[in-house]
Order: C-alpha cells, then structure tokens, then sequence
C-alpha cells in the first residue's frame, strides 16, 4: 500500500513525544531509522514490482471499506521515493551522535518524520490543493528544525526561511485557486483535461509565472534564493543535508516538474524561462560560493548552483536533458548530504565553520577529510565519480541540442564548482595541522558511518552509472518525456 | 456587491493596519477584525461553511490564543525596528493595487462560472467523501505545528 509513505511516519511521529517519555534516547533513535529504513526497503523492492506494469492509481481500503483517498505512483515519484529514503536513513543515522547535545531527541525525530511524511505526501498525491498541504505539512516542520539549536541566528534565519517561504506557498495557492476557477477541477487529470478545450493563453501564463515564482523560492534558484544561504547554514548539520539534499528538489524541482509536465505542458517560451533561470542560478551562485569564508554557507550557495544544472536539464525538455537532470537530482542529494554532514563533524570536533581557522584536519579526522574530498569531486563532476556522469549526460543533451553556449556555460561552471570545492579541501584538510586543533578527535561512531555510506554510495554509482540509469533513471525519465509528449500532442503545444 | 466592496475594503485596511499599527496586541485585534469581516464575506458570497470556520478559528481561537501569548510575554526593553518597513511596505501595496486594478478584473472576467463547486452537496459530503486525503495532511500540519511549539518552547538542560 503507498499509503504506508505518509502513514508510517505520521504515526511513529505522533508516537515519540510519549515514547520520550520512557526513553530519551535509544527508542527514539532506534524507531525513527526504522522508519526510514522501511520505507526505503519498501520502495526498492515493493515499490518497484508495483509499477513493473506501468503506473499506478491507488485507493486506500480502511476495514474493507473504500476511502476517498487516490495515490499514484509511478517510475518519477518512486525514483523520489528513494532518494527521499536513502538520504533520510543517513541523516537519521548521523542525527544518532550529532543530536545528542541539542537535546528532546523524541521531538526533533517527531519533526524529522512529520518532514518526510510531507515530502513522501507530495510525491504520491494525484491534486493540486494537497500538493500544497503537504508542501506547508514539510514547510512548517522545516522552519522548527532549522531554529532548533534556539540560538539568535538559528531563530533569525528560521524566521527568514518562513517569511519567504509563505510568500512562495501564496503564489503557488493563488495559481491553484485560478487553475480551479478555470476548470473547475484539481486533480492534476482533470485540470489538464479542462485546459484542453478552454481558450486561457493569458491566464495560464498567469499561472505558470506564479508557479515559476512559488515552487522557484522554495527551489531557491537565483533571484529567489535570498533565504537559503541564512536558513540552510544555520539548522543542525543533518537539517542542513535534508533541506539541501532534499526538502529543495521535492518542494521545489519535483513539484515544479510535475505540474509543467503534466498538467500545464511545457512550452517552448517555459523551457526557455526554465533554461535560462537555471543557467543564471549555475553561474551566480558558483560566483558568491567562492567568496564565503563560512563553510555550510559555501554549500548552501553551492547547492543553488547546482540546482541549477537539475532545472537547466529539466527545462530543456529533451529525453536526454530530463535523465540528466534527474540524474544529477539523485547525484547531488547525496554528495550534498554528505558534505553537510561532514561540515557538521568538522563544526562538533572544531567549533568553528570559518575556512580560514581550519588547516590540516585530515590528520586528525581522516574519514571525514576522505568522504569529503569524495563529495566535493563528486559534486565538481569528477570521473568516475557519480556528478560527472550526470554533468555529461546534461552537457551532451545541451550540444546535441545545439544549445551551445549553455553547453559551455555548464562546462565552465563545473570548473569554478572544482575550484572552490579545491579551496574547502585545502582550507579545511590539508597543509599544517593548526595547533589548535591538536586534540580533535574524528566524529563518532554513528556520524562516520553515515558519511561512508554516502561516500561509497557516490563512487558506487560513478561505477555502476549505467545499471543505476537502467534501474531508477531512466523509467522516471520516460514518465516525464511520455507526459511531455502527450501534452504537446494534445494541446498543440 | 456594495456590501461585498464595503467589507473588502476593510477587510484591506485591517490587513494594513494590523502590519503597520506597533502595538502587538492592537495588531492582533486588528487581524481579527480582518478574519470577521473575511468570514462575513465569505457568508455574503454563500459559502456559510467556510465563513464560519473562519469566524471561529481565525477570528475566534487564534486570536485568543495570540492575546494569551501576548499576556504571557514579558516586555524587556525597546526593540528598535527598522523605519524601511514603515515607507516600503506602502510602496508596495501601492503597485499592488495598480496591478490589481488593471490586470485582476479583466481576469476573473474571462474565469468561467462553475456550474459545480466543492461545496456542492453537504459540507460532510466534500469533507469525508470529497477531500478525504486533505484531511490527512491537516493532521499532519497541526503535528507539525504542535511539535514546532514543543521544540521552539523546550527548555535546555544545563549539559546541553
């Protein structure tokens, strides 16, 4: 039943402030991985034989009886599904060691499972209107987990991220409400069939420029990025690694892709405003990553940059473009993570974010300087590692598009993104070990676990490329190409 | 309609107040008298259903609870706010309502009337049978909401 995606997490979550209550740590710690843990077997190996035929609509059966509840799944929001479950079991592992000092465990599970079940919400609902429910369901527990350490800048970037943030969630509610006056309908099936025969150039304009704007903010593609590089700095590492390695592509790119995909259509103007909001994103952002001292801040504009390339393969539309943005969406959740993660190791050992008090780490945290390195070559599109893959695929569907100054742009963005994930290297693990930091010690045991599995993922999948594309890639793309193609033919797109 | 006009333009002037006016409490009374008269709107337009959510959990619950808050907390000095809300926030309901005179007429004129709506049939009817799985995600919301209260409210060991 995909009805398990949202239950799970929303009973386990409802359970944990009273089971707290017993125990503060080890229960908490021991349910919400089970959680993920489930969830993330499910989709691999349930998930995937319930879409062996084709996607899916399901309705929820509660004591025998039918419930007005339809969830579809299909090879893209499966694909989602997983991302969202492999990334979150890091996280939760990590959150095992990190969280300790932070304290109320149970709580901070609650929210992190409340998060998921919003995110897995959004990717299984077949209308409009829940589309934002659970958009608002992972917003409002996001905004809590980003202040949770309580501290000034915690709360000030908290209360940024929610000011933003509700502006976005009013754009993306006033274009559904116009979409509903126009066809009467929300279930994404019946809003594309009540475009169909209506003459609304303009109002759907109207819409899609919201929409660009609403899920735009909550993707933080540049100009609409000024609350992430406050909001994802400030949260707990593993808040950081689930906002930029996943609240952003499913509130943002997931949500933005499916709507144009399938229910307003792709035109070629949209692709274009798509293509070049994700060029500007790829190279301004590399530009202010390189003049941050602060390393989670480097990330986080690193992160706007490389959403960038995800909507710029996206927007171009082309089987191709779409595998290697969705490609890189899989690659840079979790190289991200994990870089993030490794910034939260570096903060717990050090105290310090700032690059410049940094210097010779490796010496003393060699599984954390390792992983990282591999994350950060990763994310420059290194070979063989995982983002380069993804960065080809999407470099080769710009050429083959003739879109070459794109194609170029890309290339030498991937340059500039090598050059400041050299200088976190340099700055951070390498050269003479600062006196200060004699004493540190590597992360413990939980938290390096969780980055080597997110190190050896991100070389496993550089490996095997071409099985992970067969396997997860490629159907989700051929959802969204099919989607593409059957709006263009039936709206003369 | 000049009823609907008249309680549209306060409901826009309570809005702005509520922002404008410096007094948290005033602000609070004042977004409540936004909500009644958005509820008594909502009344006029016949969607008794959602006037009187509107009414009693807007107007009525959160501004009790806002009042409550507001009681509880203690003044500790002056807050020096920063005076670029007090012009550009009128700035930019002033381009706002320009585009909105000159865009949202012509718009929801071309809108088709709907000849079915969601509050077609009884409110039970659209509730459980209509939208069943938002009522999923509302539950999911107020846990997040509680659970945000619990976390943003906790009070910190002396080892943490």
């Amino acid at each position: 039943m995909i009805f398990l995606f949202i239950a799970l997490p929303l009973v386990v979550a409802g359970l944990l402030p009273l089971i707290g209550k017993i125990s503060k740590k080890v229960l908490p710690d021991i349910l919400a991985n089970g959680v993920f843990f489930v969830l993330l077997c499910y989709a691999v190996f349930v998930g995937r034989s319930l879409i062996s035929k084709g996607p899916i609509v399901q309705q929820l059966i509660w004591l025998g009886e039918p419930v007005n509840i339809h969830m579809a799944l299909d090879a893209f929001s499966l694909f989602m599904l997983f991302t969202v479950a492999l990334v979150g079991l890091c996280v939760g592992l990590y959150s095992i060691d990190y969280m300790e000092h932070y304290g109320d465990k149970a709580t901070y599970y609650a929210l992190l499972l409340i998060m998921l079940a919003g995110m897995n919400g959004l990717l299984i609902v077949t209308d409009l209107f829940q589309v934002y429910l659970f958009l608002e369901m992972a917003a409002i527990a996001s905004y809590a987990l980003v202040a949770y350490g309580l501290g000034q800048d915690e709360l000030e970037a908290s209360f940024k991220y929610l000011m933003l943030s509700a502006v976005a969630s009013g754009f993306i509610v006033i274009s559904i409400a116009i979409l509903f006056g126009l066809t009467g309908g929300l279930s994404f099936e019946s809003v594309a069939a009540g475009l169909r025969g209506l003459d609304v150039k303009y109002e759907v304009g109207i819409c899609t420029a919201l929409f660009i704007f609403g899920f735009g903010l909550k993707a933080a593609l540049i100009p609409f990025h000024a609350w992430l590089p406050d909001a994802h700095p400030s949260a707990p590492a593993p808040i950081s690694a689930m906002l930029s390695g996943l609240l952003i592509k499913v509130s943002g790119i997931y949500a933005l892709t499916r709507i144009f995909l399938t229910v307003l259509g792709l035109t070629p103007a949209l692709s274009t405003i798509l293509m070049y909001l994700g060029v500007i994103s790829i190279v301004v952002a590399a530009f202010l990553a390189l003049g941050q001292r602060d390393i989670k801040r480097m990330l986080a504009y690193s992160s706007i940059s490389q959403v960038g390339y995800i909507i710029l393969g996206i927007g171009l539309g082309t089987p191709l473009g779409i595998l290697g943005g969705l490609f890189h969406l899989l690659n840079h959740a979790l190289a991200k993570s994990l870089l993030f993660l490794n910034s939260g190791s570096i903060q717990m050992s050090t105290g310090t974010r700032n690059l410049d008090e940094m210097g010779g780490l490796a010496k003393r945290m060699p599984f954390t300087a390792a992983t990282s390195l591999i994350g950060s070559l990763a994310i420059a599109g290194v070979p063989p590692l995982n983002g380069f893959w993804s960065k080809l695929i999407i470099i080769v569907a710009l050429v083959q598009a003739k879109m070459w100054a794109f194609a170029l742009i890309a290339v030498l963005a991937s340059v500039l993104t090598l050059w400041y994930y050299l200088l976190i290297q340099r700055k951070a693990f390498f050269g003479q070990l600062n006196e200060r930091w004699r004493d540190i010690k590597e992360a413990p045991f939980w938290m390096t676990l969780s980055t080597v599995i997110l190190g050896l993922l991100c070389i496993a999948i550089g490996i095997l490329f071409s099985l992970i594309i067969k396997t997860w890639v490629a159907p989700a793309r051929d959802v969204l190409a099919n989607a593409a193609q059957t709006m263009i033919g039936a709206r003369g797109l | 309609m000049t009823l609907s006009i008249g309680l549209l333009v306060g409901l826009v002037a309570f809005s702005v107040a509520a922002i404008l006016v410096r007094d948290i409490l005033k602000a609070a009374i004042c977004l409540a008298a936004a909500s009644l008269l958005l509820g008594i709107l909502f009344f006029v337009m016949k969607a008794p259903y959602i006037g009187a959510f509107e009414i009693s959990v807007v107007a009525g619950l959160i501004t009790v609870l806002f009042m409550v808050t507001i009681a509880l907390t203690k003044a500790e000095g002056d807050v020096r706010e920063s005076k670029l809300a007090a012009w550009a926030f009128p700035l930019f309901f002033a381009v706002f309502l320009i585009i909105d005179v000159l865009v949202m007429k012509s718009l929801i004129g071309k809108i088709p009337t709907q000849t079915t709506t969601a509050e077609g049939g009884s409110f039970g009817e659209a509730l459980w049978k209509g939208r069943t799985f938002d009522l999923v995600a509302q539950i999911g919301v107020i846990f997040a909401g509680v659970f945000a209260v619990l976390a943003l409210f906790r009070k910190r060991s002396k080892d943490e």
